[in-house]
């Protein structure tokens, strides 16, 4: 098995079971915290049978929005720290005043290349695309509020741009540009 | 020559294993996506939710057969009160042909034989023949100009009666629609 498919599903592993949690415990905790009634229960319509059962349109709407919120929320964090600490990495090897205003906010740790890689933040975007994919189609469904819908594609967006960026730096390093390195 | 031969089985192996990875790799990506579709919560009155499977104390019990089907589908069964059920599904777009499948099964706990009356229709006119099916007999319960016809079986004492929904259309129909039908409890005989 090759390397890079070994990396892939090592990686997948965390930001799957992140996106199911989050939508779990999303409408356990919205429900527990409001103190709404809800029901699971068998339906054989779908994929799986059992499904979760609201009283009414408003609630649902409700546990819907805040679980995809939270949803996106817990794939998206990870992916911001992944982005930041892959902007510091490579800020630091051209500006030393970083490397100063990191050890003066004692953050020098942060300067590894673990978790910077491409293959990193492109999965765990996708990741990111898919929650937010789910969360506008139920936005356009009318299941969840509009603006939770804005949120999750903007978080795509920008997610999506610094994965380009890293991209780019990575290509940049196997595939100097002339004016920089020659 | 053994190292050779491990080489070998190694490379072997590798060819078998990545193909087998690559579809894991898919399933990581597809089985969270399917999961968190599905987890979206519906909205259902809670007191008169889905009656599958469930025995109530009257002396007959009417529950969902449920299953799956290609022209059937998001069937719901709920209990209205002690005597009276209201069934509904959704019917699928579909060939010209007859199509069926177990709806409820009716089940009579006395020690008399019990009337049990359905009336049903669909909110468009599709120009299909419903019926419903019991005990090999067949009863007509919306035909193909859409007039609606109410249709009642005798369950035996002690009994039970799977009742199948039946539909036939001589074209093809190219959406979907709504059918719905009331179960009454009428009498005891």
């Amino acid at each position: 098995m090759s390397k890079l498919l070994r990396r892939a599903l090592k990686i997948s592993i965390v930001p799957a079971i992140l996106l199911i949690a989050g939508k779990f415990l999303g409408i356990l905790c919205t429900s527990i915290i409001y103190n709404l009634n809800f029901q699971i229960s068998n339906d054989l319509n779908g994929l799986f049978s059992v499904q979760i059962y609201f009283p009414d349109a408003s609630t649902t709407l409700f546990v819907n929005s805040i679980s995809n919120l939270v949803m996106v929320l817990f794939v998206a964090l990870p992916l911001a720290y992944f982005i930041i600490k892959t902007t510091l990495y490579h800020t630091v090897a051209n500006n030393p005043r970083t490397i100063v205003k990191m050890t003066r906010f004692n953050m020098l740790k942060w300067i590894t290349a673990k978790d910077t890689s491409f293959l990193t933040m492109f999965i765990w975007c996708a990741f990111l695309w898919i929650a937010s994919g789910v969360t506008i189609a139920h936005t356009l469904q009318g299941s969840t509020y509009p603006w939770v819908g804005i949120v999750a594609g903007s978080l795509a967006l920008i997610a999506s741009l610094f994965t380009i960026k890293t991209f780019e730096i990575e290509t940049d390093n196997i595939y100097p540009t002339e004016h920089k390195y020659y | 020559m053994p190292s050779q031969k491990a080489q070998k089985f190694k490379k072997v192996l590798s060819l078998v294993v990545e193909p087998i990875a690559l579809g894991v790799l898919a399933l990581l990506f597809i089985i969270p996506t399917v999961t968190v579709m599905n987890l979206s919560p519906i909205t259902k009155k809670l007191q008169e939710l889905n009656v599958l499977g469930a025995n109530t104390q009257s002396t007959i019990s009417i529950t969902l057969v449920g299953g799956k089907h290609e022209v059937f589908t998001e069937e719901n069964l709920n209990k209205d009160s002690d005597t009276t059920y209201s069934y509904s599904t959704k019917l699928n777009k579909r060939a010209a042909d007859s199509y069926s499948k177990p709806a409820v099964e009716i089940k009579n706990n006395t020690d008399k034989a019990q009337k049990v009356s359905f009336y049903g229709q669909t909110l468009n006119q599709t120009q299909s023949n419903i019926r419903i099916i019991a005990d090999e007999k067949s009863y007509k319960i919306q035909d193909d100009k859409g007039q609606t016809f109410m249709q009642e079986i005798t369950v035996a004492p002690t009994s039970k009666v799977v009742v199948f929904l039946s539909i036939e259309n001589l074209t093809g129909i190219q959406f979907s629609e709504e059918f719905d039908m009331q179960i009454k409890v009428v009498e005891n005989l």
